[in-house]
């Protein structure tokens, strides 16, 4: 076998587990939300399916699938039939540029702990999450449901608002690494990570994200007691599934990307670099279920002007703050 | 015309090789789930059912209606503001190299941006609250 | 042909394609989906001649912002699509017609005739860092003037959609 197949073969054998880790993590992090949900709620969650209800992800998947392929009545079939997967999509995409892991070697050739490690990663991220507006926008459009515009422009407007102050919180991390590439920014947190340099960035980032995936205290685009479910409100089946799925994909590269913006990537000391990703994950995993659990739902005149009256100019501070700062203090 | 470096076709590189791979099994795999759901669903078209959802009661006029306009306006600010954001990271990124200079024009760019935006809060351009509650209320400091 | 000229032709016939569509569809949200599309593979091309910056911009500010934008247009009037056939008028399709007619005989004498010696590109990618340093320590002065025109769009938006009253 040349050196050029076994490196095909072994791509091809680590971005299918990548991807079937992610959609496992993704599937069984429902079953985690729902059931640590109910302990915070003093209920029991799901317990039915499999010992503990620990096979619900799958009845869930085959329920899905099975379910009626509705197209609403008045709807843009083609807009309406392809909408969802953009949000699936951009969402998996998004874990291409994180490095994982330190990388692996294989006879005597460097197997990369990271997918693709672009040296505009950073900005790939941004630009995929600029592109899963659409799949709110257009889904809630094409539907040709009150409920559904009324959601899809309310997440629109929410998202484009809150990427901005993402994209300024990540300049100091641009500034302090140098580079756009995460593999790099991972690098320059070998002494310190980020998030002690940079806590107010860490704090705008986090919120940011939050707002921008739609989660309580940020979920008025599918506020359930005024908007029926959204911008989703009249699919069904798979083509509902991939907008939940993308939901909870996008909850665990936002574990990735805390962890490889602010906490330091895979690093970590005693512990092997794989475990110490998968660790940092859950704990921003769990922090949002433990925020959803806590928080009520913001007003929208309130949500907005959070984003634009204190996230935004703060991030802008903060950005000439820091490069005066690390300025000063260069040798 | 190649200036892309020939090692990024590499399968051990992670390069653009390895995402455009990447990128085939995502779409393969959305694509997959989408023709399942549409082979094994369940097609019982029904008039009554593909009428859409308003609660049971039957729907007025469509769906397209005309809407406030801050919400025009807030692609517009975004706009303006992504704008200055690409700027500031193509900065940031060079910060060593262009020092102090390089930080008092940037400082320059982001403190007039910032001025615009003092000028929108006091015009009541970020302002989201309805018409009603504006005019109870004095405006907010 | 090697494997970038298959791949630049691909593109090229890509953004082409979708621009044409973008601009026949009666549609005005499959035009956005087809333009959002060419600009998609604008940065592609971007990207394979060794702009990676501009290419992430090109699909952050074009397909990310100016385009929603063009989609809160669509979406939030009242469009009812047009039933009754398109008319031309001579003074709107008369200019495009002349103008394109121009570019095709310039682009036609530009293939036929070879008049520039046909140079190889050369080998070169812009990394985020020389861009960076390239625009602050040569143009920083149109930085500048950007932050202001930036800012009279601002004020400018704000009067063209001030509520009434």
């Amino acid at each position: 076998m040349s050196a050029w197949t076994l490196g095909i073969v072994l791509l091809l054998i680590k971005l299918l587990v990548v991807l079937v880790v992610l959609l496992l993590l993704a599937a069984y992090l429902i079953y985690v939300e729902r059931r640590l949900l109910g302990f915070m709620q003093l209920r029991l969650g799901p317990n039915r399916a499999g010992p503990q209800g620990l096979l619900q992800p799958i009845a869930d998947a085959v329920k899905l699938l099975t379910k009626e392929d509705f197209i609403p009545a008045g709807a843009d079939r083609v807009i309406f039939l392809y909408a969802p997967a953009l949000v699936a999509g951009t969402a998996l995409l998004i874990f291409a540029v994180i490095p994982f892991a330190r990388g692996w070697t294989f006879r005597g050739q460097e197997i990369p702990g990271v997918v693709s490690d672009l040296n505009v990663g950073l900005l790939f991220i941004l630009a995929l999450s600029s592109i899963g507006v659409y799949g709110v926008a257009l889904g809630g459009w094409a539907s040709n449901s009150k409920f559904a515009l009324l959601g899809a422009i309310r997440g629109a407007a929410q998202m484009i608002s809150y990427e901005l102050a993402l994209g300024l919180a990540l300049v100091p991390v641009v500034m302090l690494a140098r580079s756009f590439s995460l593999v790099d920014i991972v690098q320059a947190q070998a002494r310190l990570p980020f998030i002690i340099l940079q806590p107010l960035a860490f704090m705008i980032f986090f919120i940011s994200a939050v707002a921008e995936m739609k989660r309580i205290p940020f979920d008025i685009p599918e506020a359930e007691n005024e908007l029926v479910a959204g911008y989703h409100t009249e699919y069904s089946g798979m083509r509902f599934g991939l907008y939940f799925l993308g939901e909870y994909v996008t909850m665990v590269t936002l574990g990735a990307m805390l962890a490889a913006f602010f906490l330091g990537g895979w690093r970590g000391p005693l512990l092997p670099p794989l475990l110490w990703f998968f660790i940092k994950v859950f704990i921003v995993v769990f922090a949002l279920i433990w925020i959803r659990a806590t928080l009520p739902r913001l007003r929208y005149d309130r949500l907005m002007e959070f984003g634009w009256k204190i996230l935004i100019p703060v991030a802008l501070l903060n950005i000439i703050i820091t490069g005066g700062v690390m300025l000063a203090l260069r040798r | 015309m190649q200036p892309v470096n020939p090692v990024t076709l590499s399968p051990w590189a992670p390069g653009l090789f390895s995402l455009a791979l990447y990128t085939a099994i995502v779409v393969g795999l959305l694509a997959l789930l989408l023709i399942l759901t549409r082979w094994l669903g369940e097609q019982k078209p029904d008039l009554e059912k593909a009428r859409p959802y308003e609660c049971g009661v039957i729907p007025t006029g469509g769906a397209q209606f005309r809407y406030p306009v801050p919400f025009y306006l807030v692609a517009v600010f975004f706009l303006i503001f992504d704008v200055e954001t690409a700027l500031i990271f193509s900065w940031a990124v060079a910060i060593e190299d262009l020092s102090w200079l390089g930080w008092l024009q940037i400082s320059f760019f982001i403190i007039i941006l910032l001025v615009g935006l003092v000028y929108l809060w006091l015009k009541g351009g970020l302002d989201w609250r309805p018409q009603s509650i504006r005019k109870a209320l004095p405006p907010r400091s | 042909m090697n494997l970038y000229a298959v791949i630049f032709y691909l593109l090229a016939f890509i953004i082409l394609a979708a621009t044409a569509l973008a601009i026949t569809r009666r549609n005005l949200m499959h035009a956005i989906v087809y333009l959002v599309l060419s600009f998609f593979g604008t940065a592609l091309l971007f990207y394979l001649l060794g702009a990676p910056f501009l290419a992430v911009l090109e699909v952050i500010i074009y397909a990310g912002a100016i385009m929603v934008l063009f989609l809160f247009i669509v979406m939030m009037l009242e469009i009812k699509p047009a039933d009754t056939p398109r008319r031309l008028y001579l003074r709107q399709w008369l200019p495009a017609a002349v103008l394109g007619v121009l570019c095709l005989a310039v682009a036609f004498v530009l293939i036929v005739f070879k008049t520039g010696e046909s140079l190889p590109l050369p080998l070169a990618a812009a990394s985020p860092l020389e861009f960076g340093r390239f625009l602050f320590q040569k143009y920083w002065f149109s930085v500048e003037i950007v932050s202001f025109l930036l800012f009279a769009a601002l004020v400018g938006a704000l009067y063209l959609g001030r509520r009434e009253g």
